[in-house]
């Protein structure tokens, strides 16, 4: 950046004066920074489409097969995880059925995540003041970051389009498809544009708009759960996620939701850069406050320093455990209530009403493992940060052994996600109104520990070989893990394949029963990887970022 | 003191960053109860040296001792007894400057709170500020706190006036005398010439990983010459035949020289018959010795800069 500065200077010098000069040239320098993040995003959303396209045309191959699943397909399950299954009798109804809101999710994520790079986590480092310091203006790079970003949705609806019309998919609902999740996409952009300006720190900003986008996926949850039928509800407008679904490609094919997701993205950006000019660089809206002038003794200690630097990732996890067990629950609850035994098409498709419950729940349980591992890896990765970010050094220079340091962070990592993955099933179990007990589920859920603690291997193993790249490594073996354990059977895998992966090695329980062989497998596979990480680690020399 | 291990004692040190080499050689020794200097330009090994007495990096080849051990093997140990101010000094943004203190503090085995408030007051730091509001000043106000309000044995200092005001760096020059007056040493590399003459016993200069120049202040300042600047009666040009007279920059009756201390006797005779109006010798500084070692042209215009403008060039080339 240092060496971008000067040249931002001359060539904004010679352009347009005011609050956006110089954006021509933030939009390709934010490009240049950011385009393997941007392609691998849109590319890996993108081919979901044909991946799950030609699964589901191989599991529903005639119009006879799909009638069946249209019979059976709105559970409330399906309607809380992944919306109302309004068209389950046509291959497009199905395609939006199995994928649409994981993309529509998942490009939330990415422009929250995106928005925050180039934005706060930029001012926070400092970046961003030498931007300003040169001929550009006040809005410039902001903007230039919202577009973007926001080119990203666009192209990524593009291509789904695209890939949906190679399927032969119909027409209209394709664009509608592309255009929904595009317009979802957009949405976060202002969300997190907005975000960006609330809070000071980059980590704050990213915090603020994970839990803005899980109110508004609950409140679509809730929506479609409790709405008669497939009909859209009331409740459903009032998450830009209703919006996006209640454009209904390959149904209704309804496009004046996508404007208003627009209007909406374009509102919260113009109110971000009106609350940029507002502030000082380097704030939020919210003042500092002042703390203690002293450390007690715990914070003094390595485990309590990392407890405390840990804190608010772990509050907000436990948080989302939290929330999300209940609403498992709740869901599982609606399900137990909905099920009919004596309904021939359950009982066909299937195999009778404790068997899909029982799968269901090891459905949640698995969604509270990757809570608990996405926890982990978050935490642990705070340690790298610590190296990188120079905070180490002072650390070890004092009389601190290097493993101590680093033990106290596998410590709260470990722990915390024990006790999410405990807390998790116990709540989903409890709340479910007996369709599973608490004790049962929290250890169905605990199972998945060795897994967790595995991604926590890995991370380790790869800090002490290639430090700079760890954390962005662990995170796409983690994602990765977590696609095949999910999705595995939508990318035609084969179960002993699924298998072989660390989430799906765990039993499924309580619809598969448990097995010790797997979960020594990977804890042993765990400490064998931490082990060589940390030996690697005490021998290689401090790297910064 | 030859009897005593020194606090830190490199020979021959190299290092290497995949391709490039940071250290190429390097040798460096502070003798306990010593203030020594460590000079070099940026990019020339000063903070990979520290890195290495830290055990923060592994060298490559060569001996460094510090405080009799190994400062790989023995760090822990080790830095029970030392204390460390980095350059650029990294806070946690979430906590207080006080909070800072009290942790590396700890970390270092304990906390003198009688000396600590008395830091905080006499550099002026709130300690109940977030470190992310503070400027770079503060936050190296806070690593100097924490490092002062020890007892350690060696203090090793990384440029650690950086960031400070002037009244803020006298605060410091200060401390740092009490801390040579209790028998305790001190490594500083610094930037700034003054600084290192006011405090240093010994002066290490170091240039692309290698030791150039070592050894006591004042026994350095006689290897070099004395600049003269004189105002004849005639045309300066004559004093080209002059033995001693080194590197003459002669500009009509004006003339600025060197001379070594061995020619300065001859030199001044000679001037005598010549009517000199005007005679300024300014004796050799670190800075003189310093920019000698950096390029021919640098060494050139840097005599003469510090004869005609005085200290404020030396200001200007220290900040530098």
């Amino acid at each position: 950046m240092s060496i971008a500065a000067p040249h931002l200077h001359a060539a904004a010098a010679g352009s347009s004066s005011g609050t956006f000069a110089g954006f021509g040239l933030s939009v390709r320098f934010i490009l240049r920074r950011n385009w393997l993040r941007l392609l691998i995003w849109a590319l890996v959303l993108a081919v979901m489409i044909p991946v799950v396209y030609s699964s589901q045309h191989e599991a529903f191959p005639t119009q006879a097969a799909r009638d069946a699943y249209a019979n059976v397909a709105n559970t409330p399950a399906i309607a809380a995880m992944t919306g109302l299954p309004y068209a389950a009798g046509s291959l497009g109804g199905i395609l939006v059925i199995k994928i649409w809101m994981t993309l529509a999710v998942a490009l939330g994520f990415a422009a929250i995540f995106l928005v925050t790079r180039n934005g706060r986590a930029d001012e926070e480092a400092g970046r961003t003041e030498l931007l300003r310091g040169s001929a550009l203006g006040r809005h410039a790079f902001s903007l230039a970051n919202y577009t973007v970003v926001g080119g990203l949705s666009i192209v990524t609806g593009l291509l789904i389009t695209l890939l949906a019309l190679s399927e032969n998919l119909p027409t209209a609902g394709s664009w509608v498809l592309g255009g929904s999740i595009a317009g979802v996409g957009l949405a976060f952009v202002g969300i997190s544009a907005l975000c960006g300006q609330l809070s000071s720190t980059s980590r704050g900003a990213n915090s603020l708009g994970v839990a803005v986008l899980a109110v508004f996926y609950l409140v679509r949850a809730v929506a479609d759960v409790n709405a008669p039928d497939t009909k859209v509800t009331a409740l459903s407008w009032f998450s830009p996620i209703g919006w996006g679904q209640n454009m209904r490609p390959f149904s209704q094919d309804t496009w004046w939701p996508f404007l208003a997701l627009l209007v909406f993205a374009a509102a919260c950006c113009a109110l971000a850069l009106r609350v940029e000019s507002r502030r000082d660089l380097g704030l939020g809206l919210l003042p500092d406050r002042r703390g203690p002038g002293h450390a007690t003794a715990l914070l003094a200690s390595p485990i309590g320093l990392a407890l405390r630097l840990q804190r608010a990732t772990l509050v907000s996890w436990l948080l989302g455990a939290v929330v999300a067990g209940l609403f498992f629950g709740s869901v599982a609850k609606a399900m137990t209530s909905v099920l009919d035994p004596s309904n021939p098409y359950a009982q066909a498709f299937l195999g009778g009403t404790q068997n899909m419950l029982n799968g269901i729940m090891g459905t949640f349980v698995l969604f509270n493992a990757m809570l608990a591992g996405a926890y982990a890896l978050q935490s642990l990765s705070g340690a790298r940060a610590e190296e990188s970010e120079g905070r180490l050094e002072s650390q070890l220079a004092g009389s601190l052994a290097r493993t101590r340091w680093l033990a106290a962070h596998i410590a709260v990592a470990a722990a915390g996600s024990a006790v999410m993955l405990l807390m998790g099933g116990w709540l989903t179990g409890i709340s479910s109104n007996g369709a599973a007990t608490g004790s049962a589920l929290a250890g169905a859920s605990f199972a998945y520990w060795p897994a967790v603690l595995l991604m926590m291997g890995v991370l380790l193993f790869l800090h002490g070989f290639l430090p700079r790249l760890s954390v962005s490594l662990s995170w796409a073996v983690y994602g990765v893990s977590v696609l095949v354990a999910m999705f595995g059977p939508l990318f035609s895998l084969s179960e002993d394949a699924i298998k072989m992966t660390p989430f799906g090695a765990v039993p499924r329980l309580p619809a598969e029963s448990f097995a010790l062989l797997p979960l020594a497998v990977l804890t042993l596979l765990a400490v064998v990887l931490g082990a060589l990480g940390i030996w690697r680690f005490r021998n290689r020399d401090l790297t910064g970022a | 003191m030859s009897t005593t291990v020194p606090a830190v004692e490199i020979a021959g040190l190299h290092k290497r960053f995949g391709k490039s080499s940071a250290l190429a050689g390097l040798n460096l020794r502070v003798d306990e109860g010593t203030v020594a200097g460590f000079l070099g330009p940026n990019g020339s090994g000063k903070s990979t040296t520290i890195r290495i007495l830290l055990g923060l990096l592994r060298s490559d080849g060569g001996t460094a001792r510090l405080l009799g051990g190994d400062p790989w093997r023995d760090a822990v140990e080790l830095h029970r007894r030392i204390a460390y101010v980095p350059g650029d000094v990294s806070l946690w943004p979430n906590l207080t400057g006080g909070q800072a203190i009290d942790i590396l503090s700890k970390l270092r085995g304990g906390v003198d709170h009688a000396k600590r408030n008395a830091l905080l007051e006499r550099f002026e730091l709130d300690p109940t500020k977030k470190a992310r509001s503070y400027s770079k000043g503060n936050r190296q106000k806070v690593a100097l706190v924490a490092g002062l309000a020890s007892n350690a044995e060696l203090l090793i200092l990384d440029e650690p006036t950086s960031g400070l005001d002037p009244l803020m760096e006298q605060v410091f020059t200060e401390y740092i005398r009490e801390v040579k007056a209790d028998g305790r040493s001190v490594l500083l590399s610094s930037h700034i010439f003054a600084e290192v003459e006011k405090l240093c016993d010994t002066v290490t200069i170091i240039r692309e990983g290698r030791t150039v120049e070592a050894g006591r202040l004042d026994e350095l300042r006689h290897l070099h010459r004395t600049v003269v600047s004189v105002l004849l009666d005639r045309d300066a040009s004559v004093l080209l035949g002059v033995p001693g007279v080194n590197e003459l920059v002669a500009d009509g009756n004006h003339a600025t020289f060197t001379v070594g201390e061995a020619e300065l006797g001859g030199v001044l005779s000679a001037l005598s018959s010549f009517n000199p109006r005007q005679l300024v010798s300014s004796p050799p500084s670190l800075e003189d010795l310093f920019l000698r070692h950096y390029g021919g042209v640098a060494s050139a215009s840097g005599t003469a800069a510090v004869t005609e403008t005085g200290t404020a060039a030396a200001q200007a080339a220290g900040a530098r």
